[in-house]
């Protein structure tokens, strides 16, 4: 009898694995050799200052960014490329690509909604176009992930028509419905006034404690430390500082990372 | 000129209705093509890149030939080298829909071109594919977006139309022509169609706006107006 093929996730292994990832736009090297693991359920947080590649390397994680170098896998699969019988690595098709970034939810700084649907609409889109549910299914599980934001009553409002943190958290639920293995934010507050970044990260707290999966790229330091179960600190495309929330903000080892967290919290 | 207006156009508003109904169906049938011509070039020159630079040819050349070149080329070349179109109304829509789809694949590229890249990462994000993608939120937006440029080229088809009567159309300019050739009595005739030209282009871009705006109203994509 042949056992049955677990994923890592499901016997206690990373759900999420960065194996010396690079990045390159021409010349500039944007990331250079990003290795890391997150295991399901937990909360990964990066930060650093502007251009340090947070976002590429967030980016590099859905294949919305295709790395120079270096794989990304999915519940041990690797995105964007496909290994032959013979262990050869050839480019995955871009069905397979769409297929895995499905399972990955992504929230964006400028939150990127679909003007012209409504919320409801932004909501169950994916569903019905990429995971084939029924209007009538999608349109209950889309009310269902717009309630869980406490936007339900929004429902049928156009993106135009809702406030900056409202329109963030429909985004959330867009993520949220497809049930993504992982979910990736990037700077999902830096854009919001500081009366509406309140109630985008209460959504993300309450998410970290149902067990998501959450990869977080902020400049909320607070966040970050409450949040978080491990912290990583980038300078120049490479991770400079790696550990707990209490060994990053504490107790930094990093000479630069002590220099980031003081001029950020100050 | 009260006179001459109830001598030489009353008796003939038949006639002038008939051109009129010529000149709508037309311009109507062209503009059909001309949209459907024009996204295809703009898709090729977008996203086909084997074949990118014969939309660009085709485009560019579109543009650069006169509306009456392409009319007497369409009219008498094309029987001779492809055996069509066999009646002059099609080479005349066939021509108009050949400028008219160079402007319009332009107008849809610069939609494109300028949507903001989120749009179509997030909806990449959520594992749609690039057809997908195209046909669920980028073509929506850039239709809603470009509206008026859309509605312009069709109010440019209708002037171009006048033009149609050089390879003998019965559109309303011939038939204000043949009037007027009849009892050479230009001033009434004229100026009548130039009004009835008036009144359908501003009857189109009054409906095309009111609907252009409902829509931007209901979506809040005035900003981009």
């Amino acid at each position: 009898m042949i056992a049955p093929t677990l994923s890592p996730a499901s016997t206690g292994g990373p759900i999420l694995r960065c194996s010396n990832v690079r990045k390159s736009f021409g010349a500039n090297e944007v990331l250079r050799g990003i290795s890391f693991e997150i295991p399901a359920g937990s909360v990964l947080t990066i930060i650093g200052a502007s251009g340090s590649g947070k976002s590429t390397l967030l980016r590099c994680l859905n294949h919305l960014e295709q790395p120079t170098s270096g794989e990304v896998y999915l519940d041990g699969e690797p995105m964007g490329v496909r290994i032959k019988p013979n262990g050869t690595r050839v480019p995955d098709k871009a069905a397979n690509i769409a297929r895995k970034r499905a399972q990955i939810g992504m929230v964006f700084q400028q939150f990127n909604l679909w003007p012209h649907m409504t919320a409801l609409q932004n909501v169950t889109e994916a569903l019905i176009q990429v995971k084939g549910l029924d209007r009538a299914k999608a349109a209950d599980l889309g009310r269902n992930t717009l309630a869980k934001v406490n936007l339900l009553e929004k429902a049928d409002d156009y993106p135009a028509r809702l406030s900056g943190g409202q329109q963030q958290r429909v985004a959330i639920a867009r993520a949220l419905a497809m049930a993504p293995k992982v979910m990736l934010f990037d700077e999902a507050t830096s854009s919001l006034d500081p009366e509406l970044t309140g109630e985008v990260l209460e959504v993300m707290r309450q998410l970290a404690q149902e067990g998501m999966t959450m990869v977080v790229v902020t400049h909320e330091m607070g966040f970050a430390r409450e949040v978080s179960d491990r912290v990583i600190f980038l300078h120049e495309g490479q991770i400079d500082q790696d550990g707990t929330p209490e060994e990053v903000f504490v107790k930094p080892t990093s000479e630069r990372c002590r220099r980031f967290l003081s001029s950020a919290l100050s | 000129m009260i006179d001459n207006f109830n001598r030489f156009v009353i008796p003939n508003l038949d006639l002038l209705a008939h051109g009129l109904w010529v000149t709508v169906r037309i311009c109507a049938v062209a503009f059909a093509m001309a949209v459907a011509m024009g996204a295809a070039a703009c898709v090729i020159r977008l996203y086909v890149p084997g074949v990118r630079y014969l939309a660009i040819g085709y485009i560019e050349f579109s543009r650069a030939t006169p509306i009456i070149v392409q009319l007497l080329w369409v009219n008498y070349v094309w029987p001779e080298l492809f055996g069509f179109p066999q009646s002059v109304e099609w080479a005349g829509i066939i021509a108009l829909a050949i400028q008219s789809s160079g402007y319009l694949a332009e107008t849809f590229r610069s939609g494109i071109e300028g949507l903001p890249r989120g749009q179509i990462e997030a909806s990449m994000a959520v594992g749609m594919s690039r057809s997908r993608t195209f046909r669920r939120i980028v073509a929506p937006q850039v239709l809603l977006v470009m509206a008026p440029s859309i509605v312009n080229q069709l109010a440019v088809v209708v002037k171009a139309s006048t033009l149609v009567s050089v390879i003998a159309i019965p559109d309303l300019m011939y038939d204000a022509l043949k009037i007027v050739n009849q009892w050479f009595e230009p001033i009434e005739v004229l100026t009548s169609v130039a009004v009835i030209y008036i009144l359908t282009i501003f009857s189109l871009s009054a409906i095309a706006k009111r609907i252009a705006d409902y829509f931007r109203e209901k979506y809040g994509l005035a900003a981009y107006a």
